[in-house]
């Protein structure tokens, strides 16, 4: 008996503290849109509940499997065009357009993984930018289907009912809150699934050594080829929900290679391989390059008055620190991973493990 | 029936030669030790045999089945696993972890694995270090991981590369001993080391590669007398 305690103390544990606030947190975030009637508040929320869904899928792929794919936004144009193109044509309700969406992404994850899990390491990477930037012309260049460069305009979003009643009709910014909240949800618990499961073992011992892998009786080509369709799937569904809310998509919006890199971003940011890092990650992104980008920093500079407005810096802030936000975004990553190269979730764990050890 | 029948099996490199024409069995439930000076083409020969390099030319039946073109995954499940010289820990992973991927193998349920990864864990001794990331163990602690992970697979025959180069005159005790309890369950082994006193302790016979070709096979006494070994071992007595 004394054995078989020790077996269940060999397990994971999940503290009944972080259950608790992790359903605190969610609770929370339900009641925010009855209280916040601020616009731009949710809008950023959407934003980052719509990174946190894109980092996520990718660490599924990258964090846990390793296969760094700087391609997702393959998958996001083909669930934002699926559903927009059922939309606006066929007149499909985008609460189907979005499986259709993930289906056509999990075909093309298929063939894409067919071949390009062939390679390793950086040609692996290499590969997954040329497949989604021949994607991204091919959506320029089928015009019949994708308008090309015009993109696609979402008119009418029809609402949903339920037995003849109206649950929501989509104007707001509401709706679009609950779903990308749901979707948040439904992604970390799937993650969350995956890890304990025979399926996230295997997806980390191909990310630690892919021939120790394989002499262990790991098929890589199936389990390869399962990371890449689940990561997909729930990536297309973050381009379903995208082209609904901004009702606008076209080809370098929604597979554009800054798109595949900034997916990979929040998840290096927060931490790779870990369940909440691509949530540390988008909190910190999402905020920081729209700050940057709505001048937040010398606005506020000025508020506090460090600065002068009048003054020739006060001036120069005020003019240009706007246009600079790439610049000041590109450093501040850059600094995050020379210094913290497991990310902030990483960096973190590691302080409380010498904090622990220096205890004892 | 042998447990395993390699019949003139060669791998050739560009024009290299890294194994020519080898043929020997394995019969169930002994242990083989293969040797040869370094370049002779023993670990060539057991990338062939678990499927990492397919044979050039030749054949290789595992329990009568013939194996050529099999992936590494497929011949793991039919139940022959192999370590590797560079051991190849799960850097990340924990310990214990290392070895449930192992015993995941065989089943599809986690806390299964786990208990079977305990197991293991407890036949090489190395349950103080259970939650402890393998990438930070020491070689010696390494090298007994490897064989727990191995061991977790259930295989049938297992391959054992250079387990003992590295470690101390007591790891290489606790290995010998943990080969010989090995061999008590009844799995065949095969062997390449470079301890010779090892070698002649654990093996019922001896292949002896050079030069990518079989030189001598025979009991350990026999093999130790063998003229051409002992040629090769220590060049050639020119008096």
């Amino acid at each position: 008996m004394a054995a078989v305690r020790k077996y269940v103390s060999l397990a994971p544990r999940t503290g009944i503290i972080s259950v608790l606030a992790v359903f605190a947190v969610i609770a929370a975030l339900g009641i925010v849109p009855l209280v916040v009637k601020n616009t731009y508040l949710l809008h950023i929320m959407i934003l980052i509940f719509l990174s946190v869904l894109l980092g996520s899928s990718w660490n599924i792929l990258g964090g846990y499997t390793g296969q760094y794919s700087v391609g997702h936004a393959a998958y996001y144009g083909i669930g934002a065009y699926t559903t927009l193109i059922l939309l606006e044509y066929h007149h499909v309700a985008p609460w189907y357009g979005a499986w259709a969406g993930m289906a056509a992404a999990a075909v093309v994850a298929l063939i894409i993984g067919a071949t390009c899990f062939r390679l390793r390491g950086p040609y692996f990477v290499l590969a997954s930018i040329a497949v989604t930037e021949i994607l991204r012309f091919t959506a320029l260049n089928l015009k019949n289907l994708t308008n090309g460069a015009e993109g696609i305009l979402a008119t009418e979003i029809p609402p949903l009912t339920f037995h003849g009643r109206v649950i929501t009709d989509f104007l707001t910014k509401v709706p679009f809150y609950y779903t990308g909240l749901a979707l948040v949800i439904a992604v970390i618990a799937a993650t969350r699934l995956v890890e304990r499961s025979k399926l996230g073992y295997y997806f980390q011992a191909i990310r630690e050594d892919q021939d120790a892998a394989r002499s262990l009786g790991i098929n890589l080509t199936f389990y390869k080829n399962t990371a890449l369709v689940l990561s997909a799937l729930f990536t297309s569904l973050g381009g379903s929900l995208y082209a609904l809310y901004v009702g606008f998509i076209d080809p370098p919006t929604v597979m554009g290679l800054d798109l595949s890199v900034q997916i990979v971003l929040i998840c290096i940011i927060g931490g790779v391989g870990t369940l909440f890092g691509p949530v540390i990650g988008a909190v910190v992104l999402i905020p920081l390059s729209e700050g940057l980008r709505s001048n937040f920093i010398a606005e506020e500079l000025i508020n506090w008055g460090l600065v002068r407005a009048d003054s020739q810096t006060g001036m120069f802030l005020k003019e240009n620190l706007g246009h600079a936000h790439v610049l000041i975004y590109g450093i501040l990553v850059v600094l995050v991973i020379l210094f913290m190269p497991d990310g902030i979730l990483g960096f973190l764990k590691n302080v409380a493990a010498r904090r622990r050890k220096a205890g004892v | 029936m042998p447990i395993l029948e390699i019949s003139h099996v060669s791998r050739f490199f560009g024009g290299l030669a890294a194994n020519h024409d080898i043929t020997f069995s394995l019969e169930e439930g002994t242990i083989t030790g293969l040797i040869g000076p370094n370049g002779a083409g023993k670990t060539t020969l057991f990338n062939c045999i678990t499927g990492f390099y397919p044979p050039s030319r030749g054949e290789i039946f595992f329990h009568g089945r013939r194996i050529n073109g099999l992936g590494p995954d497929r011949i793991c499940e039919l139940g022959m696993a192999r370590t590797w010289q560079m051991v190849r820990p799960l850097a990340k992973m924990s310990v214990l972890d290392n070895i449930l991927v192992g015993a995941l193998l065989r089943t599809g349920s986690v806390k299964k694995a786990r208990e079977l990864a305990a197991e293991q864990l407890a036949v090489v001794r190395l349950e103080g270090k259970a939650r402890l990331p393998a990438g930070g163990l020491p070689i010696g602690e390494r090298k007994k991981l490897e064989m727990a992970r191995v061991l977790a697979t259930r295989p049938k025959l297992l391959l054992l590369d250079e387990v003992m180069g590295g470690l101390n005159p007591t790891e290489s005790e606790e290995l010998i001993e943990l080969i010989l309890a090995i061999k008590q369950r009844g799995v065949s082994q095969m062997v390449i080391e470079h301890h010779m006193e090892a070698i002649m302790r654990v093996s019922d016979r001896v292949v002896v590669l050079n030069s990518g070709e079989k030189l001598a096979e025979g009991t350990p006494q026999e093999v130790s007398r063998d003229r051409a070994v002992i040629d090769a071992y220590l060049g050639e007595d020119d008096a």
